[in-house]
């Protein structure tokens, strides 16, 4: 299905009008045949949640609770391992990312593109990030239209992308191979006015389809005491 | 214009290959930050701060330069002034002066032209026997853009006194080399340019890039860059996304580590993970719906209980922590009475900032 470096499978006899057409051919295709790899990395802790250990190209997620509480960092945190790794990353749609924290989950600010109020042009700005970037963090602004939505994830899946979105308030009509659902987040560290906030501890239960149809539960602490995410045991006392 | 302090350690301008002069440029930083938390390195061997607020809470300018000569001298030999802008302030370092409010221009004045650092403006003008500063100010604006360009036309702005800054005066990299503790201990690596040797990726995330600035304007793409302060707004800035802007073939925009400075007041990490571009209004009460304040010593007025975001309805408080004094001028005469409070409800976790009386949701640990 892909056309690997040009020079390697054909013979220096071949007719070098042919050898051009697929060397043209490789250059139409090199962003898809760049990705080699089927799977993106995440972080340990998230691992778990992920049908393969790991985002599979050309994939949608969606990130989202009871509140709105933990989704921004949850889909940081899924980006982060990639990130770090070398892929490129985009945030659209939100305005306000606190970029401490997105660095202090692994992101690499450097190859994290933002576009902080897409306006009515978000769906657009959307499918032209998904081009060339690897992991695209989709805030919808405004409530997405059924056929906006397919139209991303089919670009999402043809360009071989993660689209990972977080509906908030906006929703996203389309199902998702995987859906992570953060439940009872809670902060801890307060002390009664005499602490600060140190870590929060949620329940994220990831649902997906066809082999991952079977909910998978896992306790996290996200952001833990190092700002990052980890597991957190079943008794909330650990770390 | 800002009235700036300069540090000039003569000794220790030229980076040297092991990094021992950036080493000891940190303990002067630090020396110096000891008095003034504000101290932005310019450039190796060069450190600035605004005179104004210390030089009242110290007793005047010529009060600070001595203060502050004496604590960085304690580290490296070290020239301090002061003047209005960076550039006349290097200058009054170098002989040791304090050119009073206003006199910039006239201290400028004499100096020779080739002082600006641009050699074939400095030849030109010469041509035209314009040998001074004041010489060069003293042509009229409309004459200077048209035959002198861009760069003339702000070299002639910077003799008049008019701006303070030349372009070339300060070293990004610095804060950079300068390391997140203060002090260099990785060696200084040169990036290649963005165009030199990227991958397929970096290219591709790129074109992919530019045609997004084609669909949204140039600004609607942007990264983010971490810098030093106290409250989270203040340690990040965005940038707008260029492709020859990034060194080292698209992981060049690396977040550059903050110079060691203390932040009294910093809240502790985690960082919010979401910082409100604008601030949104909030009311705290306590039980009996009084609300709460932050009383001239920097102390809460009463117990937080509930939180209303944006005249929304109330939410009882789970939790809360502070408040963290943000007196970000303390030695300011119109300092701002101000105060960060952590607030945890049921559906979320929000850093408050509490000033003249009022209370502003700041960011949000989404």
């Amino acid at each position: 299905m892909f056309v690997s470096a040009p020079g390697r499978r054909l013979s220096r006899e071949r007719d070098p009008a042919a050898l051009a057409a697929l060397a043209a051919l490789a250059e139409r295709t090199r962003p898809v045949s760049a990705s080699r790899t089927r799977l993106l990395p995440v972080v340990p802790a998230l691992a778990d949640l992920l049908p393969d250990g790991a985002l599979r190209r050309g994939s949608t997620l969606t990130v989202g609770g009871p509140g709105d509480d933990g989704a921004l960092s949850m889909a940081l945190a899924l980006v982060a391992a990639a990130s770090a790794s070398g892929s490129w990353c985009a945030l659209v749609g939100h305005p306000g990312l606190g970029a401490v924290a997105a660095s202090d989950l692994g992101v690499d600010l450097g190859r994290l593109a933002l576009l902080p109020r897409p306006g009515p042009a978000w769906a657009e700005a959307t499918a032209a990030v998904l081009e060339g970037v690897d992991l695209v963090v989709l805030c919808p602004p405004f409530p997405p239209r059924r056929d906006m939505a397919r139209r991303l994830v089919a670009r999402a899946r043809e360009r071989r992308a993660v689209l990972v979105v977080v509906p908030g308030r906006a929703g996203w009509p389309e199902p998702a191979d995987l859906q992570l659902r953060i439940d009872d987040a809670t902060w801890v560290g307060t002390d009664g006015g005499e602490g600060h906030l140190r870590r929060r501890r949620m329940t994220v239960t990831a649902t997906g389809r066809r082999s991952a149809a079977r909910p998978t539960r896992r306790a996290l602490w996200l952001p833990d005491a190092d700002g990052t995410a980890s597991t957190a045991g079943h008794a909330g006392t650990r770390g | 214009m800002d009235r700036l302090l300069v540090v000039r350690c003569p000794g220790l301008l030229v980076e040297d290959e092991g990094g021992a002069g950036l080493r000891t440029f940190a303990e002067v930083l630090a020396a110096v930050e000891a008095y003034c938390p504000w101290v932005t390195p310019v450039r190796p061997g060069i450190c600035s701060l605004p005179a104004r607020g210390p030089a009242r809470y110290f007793g005047g300018e010529e009060a600070l330069v001595d203060l502050v000569h004496e604590a960085a001298s304690g580290v490296a030999p070290a020239e301090v002034g002061i003047a209005d802008g960076l550039f006349a302030a290097v200058l009054a370092a170098r002989r040791g002066v304090v050119v009073p409010a206003g006199r910039t221009p006239a201290f400028l004045a004499p100096l020779p032209v080739a002082i600006l650092g641009q050699p074939d403006l400095a030849e030109l003008l010469d041509r035209l026997g314009v040998r001074t500063l004041g010489e060069f100010a003293a042509l009229p604006d409309a004459d200077i853009l048209g035959r002198f360009g861009a760069d003339g036309a702000h070299g002639h702005r910077v003799a008049g006194g008019r701006s303070g800054e030349l372009a070339d005066l300060r070293q990004p990299r610095i804060s950079r080399l300068l390391g997140t503790d203060g002090a260099p201990d990785a060696p200084v690596v040169a990036e290649p340019g963005f165009w030199g040797g990227v991958s397929d990726a970096d290219a591709r995330a790129a074109r992919c890039l530019v045609a997004t600035q084609e669909l949204l304007g140039p600004d609607g793409v942007v990264t983010a860059h971490l810098q030093g302060g106290r409250s989270p707004a203040e340690r990040s800035r965005l940038v707008t996304w260029t492709t020859g802007g990034w060194p080292g073939g698209g992981g060049g925009a690396r977040p550059v580590p903050e110079p060691g400075a203390p932040w009294p007041g910093r809240i502790p990490p985690p960082a919010p993970a979401v910082v409100h571009p604008d601030p949104v209004r909030a009311d705290l009460a306590d039980t009996r719906g009084e609300s709460v304040r932050v009383s001239a010593r920097g102390l809460l007025t009463t117990t937080p209980d509930r939180l209303s975001v944006e005249g929304g309805p109330w939410e009882p408080l789970s939790g809360w922590a502070g408040p963290w004094p943000a007196d970000e001028r303390w030695w300011s005469r119109s300092r701002r009475r101000a105060a960060r409070l952590q607030a945890v409800t049921a559906r979320s976790a929000h850093l408050l900032l509490a000033e003249r009386g009022r209370w502003w949701v700041e960011a949000t640990y989404d």
